[in-house]
């Protein structure tokens, strides 16, 4: 039983970095109730600025632990005050995806001027290390424990003693009162923005002389898992994060114990989404919370849709159909192909997210679903492909639903956090479970659509996607639209007039399930392989960047942003290393200029 | 700084190189490949790899006057781009070759695309075993795990005396095949194999799966792994205090193990399809070139884009600028000169590459040298 | 005169603080009963209780003969219960039109008579079909919501594309009873309908509820208007800290001294007493 202490210390070990990511989170959560997607890029500055302190500087460890601290407040500062504060009026799901957006920024940045290379970042503590159990601890990791124990303290002074820390909990406990009662709320969030960048900040550096390695694509991981041990603990609440965070590093650590390292992730967002399922305020939320709050505000951007004319519509669609006819364009063909394919998900969760508001992050989970089972049933049942790409649908549309499921009775951002850790789970289960889906090697010799060539691709794919906009705009426009809509807007009063949450979402999900499993089938008899890689988070977050640009909830907008998404980098492959950041840059603005989207929210 | 010499080098390579006639077209190769997103630090690599090359080639006249040039595309390793960057580089005429993507799903989904336009779809990173099989176009001179893996397991078993490996490594494609590989391949040789733990290529932490499999009781750690997961894990090892011998793939080979791992690095043992201080003589002018241009040492990535470069110019030479060319070159070509491979010949049923060396190498003061055969002492257990 | 609604021992309790204690009530079809009260007498969670968005801890509710307890919102709603809320909760992105006809949305027939498991299939089904059953009906539909508009005269007729969103908060209030109308209510809740309405607007709502009384409607009515409470209703009930205090007629409930007490010695400073 010796290696059940060392798994339990290793998991306290893990979790006490994780802890460093999850008190700033839970900070900016406590005050704005808003999940800061951008932390993880905060960490990857800091651990830059750490870098960059230490190799061309030389400096010693404290003073480059404080140019960190103070590099990264400033940062966070800057976030919050050119980034957020412009939002401030704006409906609330604008903040969200800004902070998605701000992360992309950085992390490109970061990327054009340190080159994508991993780095080493050493520390400049001496070697000795302690036994502990059947391994040792060194000085980093007591350094990073003293941190996190230091921090939690200064945190807890700062917040019960000091007038500044009393004006941030009453700004967390209620804004609105608190900026009657005279709290400058701008300086409140300034000082949360500012202390967990520095968190943040502060906690790549620790991390990076750890592991002795950096590089620019940290970001995401460390968002994720921050994020999930802020659900565990209790959003908003700093003990509970740190709690929160040391338990999922001795779940993940067990998990491993018990069944295998690859299985690690999956037990951490199967724990996020049980937490959330069953106690969504946390393991360790003091108090009991009293039954929402009725939402007054509008959570997607108010606006009038554009009434797009039907014969344009016609038109358009006659024009397309008509394109392959011209010779020599089979690259243009291609890329509108790829167009049409994300123009089908975009549908889908421009249903699920704009006409129902469940901002779904993890979306790309229903393409990886549906092009599996397609693929399975060709290969493995010798199924025509043109049964098995519906069938797939089906498949996607149940198996989809059933695993959203749970978080149907969740809101707002609980809804996008638990779609996100469905989404990955959905890959990680893709990866493991060997028998049916080939693990890790993939799926080799999907057999062609039965159009077997770059018109014929088009062709399918075109009707595909006309076909399910139409149904999609029956749909929308009978009384489930309805029904959906007023879901979105108020689920409270959406049921006091019979309209049963469960019911509906699963229908949306279903329905937009259908839809985007079709996409990933057709995908996978496109390309004639995939792997669990094939579908991943970026294509979710491209997918809502592409439904937002058209407009929440309009059916032609998400064909628009599609198309647009796809096309337009392709016209400017020239600018390659600069085309992620023109992206992040086109989301932001979006958000802060055009919420309701080219088209118009519906 | 970086940024600016790497977007003169695109711009370079890109355009008929002003200093030559304007009458010499160049001659075209399509890569396709990670410029941005998780795999970008390896298309840095290619880049060297490839510039290098050309600076070689060109600086001696190009191929009959013509210089060579590449066109890279960035499909961020992503088989929805690879495939779009396919149809582009299939329209574009003067393309005669493509190269790349990185990853095998990339590469994969657009074979269909390649094998229908006749051109020659040179993956020289997919070591995936069915790459090939897409089609008579798909070629690759990557090394296959199938060649690799029992290597090293006669390495590790044989050689090294590992008779209970536990195995750790990447859960992809490439890692997974390279474990199914060489397990069986050590079996075969009498060792039992006590664990395998496969991981993300996004894990840091390798704590629990390294106590996992110390309680199996190894007396070897075999590493299927990149450099910068290995390094991880080299690190790990001795916080946790185990003992016993690390032995690793050729993909760990880059002098970027030796700074991230550090200390830790010492004691490893790794196998190379490619060592700086091999004395033959392409290796030598390749890597005091490549130090020279680039003031750091090559790596297994930047040597098999070169070897591809010189690859494409002796094809381009010896059976015509044309894409027909190049892939009835593919099938006869004999003993191109290799970093990798010394003379490099391929074989027409598989597709790929024959039958690469390798050289065993061991980390000492933080630096790879090649091992001088002496056994390693190992822990009683 | 039929019992519709009735009330035994109804208690609910938010930690420490008892919000509705052992409240026992009786409403019959066609009256008008009013429940007055201090601010924080528990007058919204009893309404929350009722329509099914909180549940008692103790006590049954019963509508109509059925055991409504613990029974979904969505649930209540379809055997004939509407209500509005104290702040006015309309759909702020859909049309006027859209807002009312959702509250219609339990009367479909494609509703009503989805089967067991399948039931969103065959609604699904339908709704792509629309096959002439469920056409006609939204043609009848749309016809009602005009007439149910029209008691609003022109105030929100000419609005009917409008989103909610654009509308005056009085508008938006007369949009949300417009709601409750179109589910052809057996018993409407109406939760302060004239709060933050000028005189004229209260005015106006005033002779709407008569209307609707006129009509035949059963209310149940929070209001803090005391003198309108007074000309509405049938029957009054006057809570404080969450227990009835006084219930009958108006003019007997006016002029109990624990009425006058409550409103008068309540901490709650402010209650303008009638």
């Amino acid at each position: 039983m010796g290696s059940w202490f060392d798994y339990t210390i290793n998991g306290l070990i893990i979790g006490n970095i994780y802890a460093l990511l999850a008190v700033g989170l839970a900070l900016i959560f406590g005050v704005s109730h808003l999940i800061n997607f951008a932390q993880g890029s905060i960490y990857t500055v800091g651990a830059y600025i750490g870098w960059t302190c230490v190799t061309y500087l030389h400096t010693p460890l404290p003073v480059t632990m404080l140019i960190v601290l103070a590099g990264c407040a400033l940062l966070g500062i800057a976030i919050e005050r050119i980034g957020l504060r412009p939002l401030a009026g704006a409906a609330r799901i604008a903040p969200l995806l800004a902070t998605i957006g701000i992360g992309l920024v950085l992390d490109q940045v970061l990327q054009l001027i340190f080159t994508p290379d991993p780095r080493a970042l050493p520390d400049p503590l001496p070697g000795w290390r302690i036994p502990v159990g059947g391994g040792t601890i060194g000085a980093m990791d007591l350094l990073i424990a003293a941190i996190g124990l230091v921090s939690g303290a200064v945190l807890f002074v700062f917040l019960r003693y000091t007038k500044l820390g009393w004006a941030v909990r009453a700004t967390a406990l209620d804004r609105d009162a608190a900026r009657q009662m005279g709290v400058d709320t701008d300086a409140v969030n300034r000082t949360v923005f500012a202390i967990a960048g520095a968190l943040g900040g502060l906690s790549g550096l620790m991390v990076g002389m750890y592991y002795n390695h950096i590089d620019t694509a940290m970001s995401f991981q460390a968002t994720l898992k921050g994020v999930v041990a802020q659900v565990i603990g209790g959003m908003g609440s700093v003990p509970g994060a740190i709690l929160g965070s040391l338990l999922l590093g001795l779940i993940e650590s067990w998990g491993v114990a018990l069944f295998g390292s690859s299985y690690r992730n999956l037990f951490a967002f199967a724990l996020l989404l049980l937490i959330l399922v069953l106690r969504p305020n946390g393991l360790f939320a003091s108090s009991r919370q009293a039954p929402p709050e009725p939402l007054t505000g509008t959570f997607i951007a108010p606006s009038r849709a554009i009434r797009v004319p039907p014969w344009v519509v016609v038109a358009c669609a006659l024009g397309a159909a008509a394109l392959p006819l011209v010779p020599n364009i089979p690259y243009a063909l291609q890329t509108l192909t790829n167009g049409w394919l994300y123009a089908i998900l975009a549908l889908s969760l421009t249903l699920v997210a704009g006409t129902v508001g469940q901002i779904s992050l993890g979306h790309a989970g229903f393409l990886a679903i549906g092009a599996y089972a397609s693929a399975l049933l060709a290969l493995d049942l010798n199924v025509p492909v043109v049964v098995a790409v519906p069938v797939a649908g089906v498949i996607t549309a149940i198996l989809g639903t059933a695993l959203i499921f749970p978080a149907f009775r969740l809101r707002g951002h609980y809804v996008s956090i638990a779609t996100l850790g469905v989404g990955e789970i959905v890959g990680l289960v893709i990866l493991n479970w060997e028998s049916l889906t080939r693990g890790p090697i993939g799926v080799t010799g999907i057999p062609p659509l039965p159009l077997d060539s770059v018109e014929g691709a088009y062709w399918i794919s075109l009707g595909l996607l006309v076909g399910l906009a139409l149904l999609q705009v029956r749909l929308v426009g009978s009384h489930l639209g309805r029904a959906f809509r007023a879901i979105r807007d108020d689920d409270v009063a959406a049921r006091a007039y019979g309209i049963s949450l469960n019911r509906y979402k699963g229908l949306a999900f279903a329905v937009g399930g259908f839809a985007a499993g079709i996409s990933g089938a057709v995908t996978a008899h496109l390309y004639s392989y995939i792997n669990y890689e094939t579908f991943t988070s970026q294509i979710s977050i491209l997918a809502l960047t592409m439904v937002i640009l058209g407009g929440l909830g309009n059916i032609p907008g998400a064909i628009v942003g599609a198309v647009a998404l796809i096309g337009l980098p392709e016209l400017f492959r020239a600018t390659a290393e600069w085309r992620m950041l023109i992206y992040g840059i086109t989301l932001l603005l979006l958000i802060r200029f055009r919420p309701q989207g080219l088209l118009g929210t519906v | 700084m970086m940024t600016l010499s790497r977007r003169k080098l695109l711009a370079a390579s890109v355009v008929a190189l002003p200093i030559a006639a304007r009458a010499a077209e160049p001659i075209l190769a399509g890569v396709s490949g990670p410029l941005t997103g998780p795999n970008a630090q390896y298309g840095a690599q290619w880049k060297r790899g490839f510039d290098l090359a050309l600076t070689e080639i060109n600086g001696a006249g190009g191929v009959n006057g013509r210089p060579i040039a590449y066109v890279f595309e960035d499909s961020q390793s992503d088989p929805r781009q690879s495939v779009a960057i396919a149809q582009k580089f299939v329209s574009d005429s003067r393309i005669i070759i493509e190269l790349g993507d990185f990853s095998s799903p990339a590469s994969m989904a657009a074979s269909p695309i390649y094998q229908r336009a006749k051109l020659t779809q040179f993956g020289f990173t997919n070591s995936h075993p069915d790459f090939t099989k897409g089609g008579d176009y798909m070629w690759s001179n990557s090394p296959s795990q199938a060649d690799e893996q029992p290597r090293l397991a006669a390495f590790a078993v044989q050689r090294l005396g590992v008779q209970r490996p536990g195995v750790l490594h990447l859960n992809t494609d490439w890692g997974r095949t390279s474990k199914d590989v060489f397990v069986k391949a050590a079996a075969g040789l009498g060792a039992q194999v006590v664990g395998t733990e496969g991981y993300l290529p996004t894990d840091q932490d390798f704590r629990p799966a390294l106590v996992r499999l110390r309680d199996a009781k190894p007396d070897g750690l075999i590493l299927l792994s990149y450099y910068a997961d290995a390094a991880l894990i080299a690190r790990q090892v001795q916080d946790l205090g185990l003992k016993q011998v690390i032995v690793a793939s050729t993909s760990i080979y880059s002098p970027k193990f030796l700074e991230l791992a550090g200390p830790a690095a010492n004691g490893v043992f790794c196998m190379a399809s490619f060592f700086p201080s091999e004395p033959r003589p392409e290796v030598q002018r390749f890597v005091a070139a490549y130090r020279a241009k680039y003031q750091q040492d090559p790596d297994t990535f930047s040597a098999i884009a070169y070897d591809t470069m010189i690859l494409f110019a002796a094809l381009a030479r010896q059976y015509g600028a044309t894409r027909a060319g190049i892939h009835e070159g593919l099938l006869h070509i004999k003993d191109v000169p290799s970093v990798i491979y010394g003379k490099v010949t391929f074989d027409p049923v598989t597709r790929r590459a024959q039958a690469a060396s390798y050289r065993f190498l061991t980390v000492r003061d933080n630096a790879f040298v090649i091992w001088d055969g002496v056994k390693p002492t190992r822990p009683a257990l | 005169m039929t019992e519709l609604l009735r009330l035994r021992g109804v208690q609910r309790r938010f930690g420490g603080v008892v919000a509705v204690n052992g409240v026992d009530l009786v409403f019959r079809e066609g009256e008008l009963l009013s429940v007055i009260g201090p601010n924080g007498a528990g007058k919204t969670t009893l309404f929350n209780l009722i329509t099914g968005i909180d549940v008692p801890d103790a006590g049954r509710i019963e509508f109509d003969g059925t055991d409504i307890t613990r029974a979904a919102p969505e649930r209540i709603a379809a055997l004939g219960l509407a209500r509005t809320f104290q702040h006015g909760r309309v759909f702020a992105n859909m049309s006027v039109r859209d807002n009312v006809l959702v509250g219609a949305h339990t009367r479909l027939d494609l509703v009503r008579h989805a089967p067991r498991w399948i039931g969103p299939l065959t609604e699904l089904l339908l709704a792509l079909v629309q096959p002439p059953g469920v056409v006609r009906q939204q043609a009848a539909l749309e016809a009602e919501l005009r007439e149910i508009l029209a008691l609003f005269g022109e105030r929100l007729l000419p609005r009917l594309d409008d989103p909610a969103f654009s509308l005056s908060y009085a508008n938006r209030r007369r949009v949300e009873i417009a709601r409750a109308l179109a589910l052809r209510p057996r018993l409407l809740l109406l939760d302060e309908p004239t709060a933050g309405m000028n005189e004229t607007e209260t005015a106006e709502m005033l002779d709407i509820i008569r209307q609707l009384k006129a009509r035949g409607m059963s209310i149940l009515l929070i209001e803090h208007k005391l003198d309108l409470v007074m000309r509405l209703s049938d029957r009054v009930v006057v809570m404080d800290d969450g227990v009835k205090i006084a219930e009958g007629p108006p003019a007997a409930v006016r002029n109990d001294p624990r009425v006058v007490e409550a409103y008068l010695g309540h901490r709650a400073v402010g209650e303008v007493v009638g």
